[in-house]
């Protein structure tokens, strides 16, 4: 056992030759690729972590934008309710004011028809009725129903004529109108009769197919008429009553 | 029957004889330096690493992990010169089982040349830690009266490290070579095996051995407080 110092020393330099070269080729790249490598982790797991980090906040971001749709399509739908509501009623409204309307015009469609019936009936009625008295008065009495109009009218006159000739003041034309034109023989007589009523006047006579058959004396701006309004009147309710009597149910009962 | 190999002349360079220890010292330097630049000439971050590279990382991150038990905090260059240490001793003791080879850690030349590197290391990395004046005080604790006595635990330091691992592994070469005459099939294997042991417990003891002594040179690191409850 000896030490040979030579040796030792070159030892001791072939070992520091080892620490630098072990420190070139082995320490100084394996622990950089170790740095390296743990670095890159470390990004990784920042990265990692900011990942997560904007994935919470687009999570986050997606929840907000899904309430504000929720509470959007639930505030479009009460507009959506409210609006159809609102038509729904207009629409409503519309309809009863159409309805409103029509029923208006439905009635004074029916007034019409029913005036135009009314005249109708009067007219028919009246017709009727002259026909029938004429037919009367020729079977009954050998008399026209002209002749006996205007002996009515001069009847009617008479106790009327002091009254007739003050509301006429100076007028002298006293006029004789009726629905169709008088006979020659009833001209003659109503002219006999009303100048001896009024000498001064001076009688004419005229047609108006628009008169109610009838005779109308008209001396200046007074006049005197009979005409067959009333009676048609009368037929006309009395038709009436007679209808509203007969048109309702009747209970038949067997008496046996 | 040489036991030291020392006194084997290989050849001679240049005029100067070069011994077993030498040129062994040599071919370790050869195998590690090379080993190392095979294993790291494509290292780049973008390449996977393979299973040698990754033998290499567990092998120099487990030397780190041992400095950093032993000196809490230590720089790189501990771990430079311990994990050469280690990785030097340690080869050349595996060595061992190749015919032929005498590991240069079986000359008292060899480990006296690494525990004088170990000497000159200590105040070194103590005075690279502390300033001179720090260091220097180390030696006057706790009291000056102890001045002598650290002065000759340095030394004996020194001395214990390269007497235990050249005792060991010369005895074990030594004993594997006198049983091999003996009973060349069996027992020299056994020993072997044992000599694989020892030689890399030994390598062991003497990185961590030299470790120990720097980082007692070095400044102690603050070590983080621990929650007590």
């Amino acid at each position: 056992m000896s030490i040979d110092w030579i040796t030792v020393l070159a030892q001791i330099a072939n070992f520091l030759v080892l620490v630098w070269l072990l420190k070139r080729f082995l320490y100084r790249p394996i622990l950089d690729g170790i740095d390296a490598r743990e670095a890159e982790i470390s990004n990784r797991m920042n990265e990692a972590v900011e990942a997560k980090d904007k994935a919470a906040a687009v999570e986050a971001d997606y929840h907000d934008k899904l309430r504000a749709l929720n509470l959007s399509q639930s505030e479009i739908s009460e507009t959506i309710r409210k609006s159809a509501e609102d038509q729904r009623d207009a629409l409503l409204a519309e309809a009863a004011q159409q309805m409103k309307a029509e029923r208006e015009n439905w009635q004074a469609h029916l007034g019409d028809e029913a005036h135009k019936f009314t005249t109708h009936l009067h007219r028919v009625g009246a017709e009727t009725l002259l026909s029938l008295t004429r037919k009367a008065l020729t079977d009954l009495a050998d008399e026209t129903l002209e002749e006996r109009m205007a002996r009515h009218l001069v009847q009617q006159i008479k106790p009327m004529v002091e009254d007739l000739k003050k509301a006429a003041g100076d007028a002298t034309v006293a006029t004789v109108v009726s629905h169709d034109a008088l006979p020659v023989p009833v001209q003659k007589i109503l002219k006999a009769e009303i100048l001896a009523l009024c000498p001064n006047a001076t009688v004419t006579f005229k047609t108006d197919s628009a008169q109610v058959p009838g005779l109308m004396f008209r001396l200046g701006g007074a006049q005197i008429a009979w005409t067959l309004d009333s009676y048609i009147e009368g037929l006309e309710s009395l038709m009436e009553d007679r209808l509203n009597t007969s048109a309702g149910p009747k209970v038949v009962t067997d008496a046996s | 029957m040489n036991l030291s190999p020392d006194q084997t002349i290989m050849f001679e360079a240049w005029g100067l004889p070069v011994n077993a220890t030498i040129f062994y010292t040599w071919v370790v330097m050869i195998l590690l330096t090379v080993g190392s630049m095979l294993i790291t000439r494509n290292l780049r971050p973008d390449v996977p690493p393979n299973r040698w590279r990754t033998t290499l990382e567990v092998v120099v991150q487990g030397i780190q992990s041992q400095i950093n038990e032993v000196a809490r905090g230590s720089s790189r260059y501990l771990l430079y010169y311990a994990g050469t240490l280690f990785l030097f001793v340690a080869t050349s003791n595996l060595l061992l089982v190749v015919p032929g080879f005498e590991p240069p850690t079986s000359s008292l030349s060899t480990t006296t040349g690494l525990a004088i590197s170990v000497l000159i290391a200590v105040p070194l990395f103590g005075i690279t830690s502390r300033g001179i004046g720090g260091y220097l005080k180390t030696y006057v604790q706790p009291s000056f009266i102890m001045l002598p006595f650290n002065i000759i635990s340095e030394f004996s330091r020194g001395i214990s490290l390269a007497i235990r691992l050249y005792g060991n592994i010369m005895s074990g070469a030594v004993i594997a070579a006198i049983l091999l005459s003996v009973a060349p099939f069996f027992f020299p294997v056994v020993m072997d095996v044992l000599g694989l042991l020892t030689g890399m417990i030994q390598a062991y003891i003497f990185a961590i051995l030299a470790t120990v002594y720097i980082s007692s040179a070095i400044a102690p690191t603050p070590q983080p407080q621990k929650e007590t409850p």
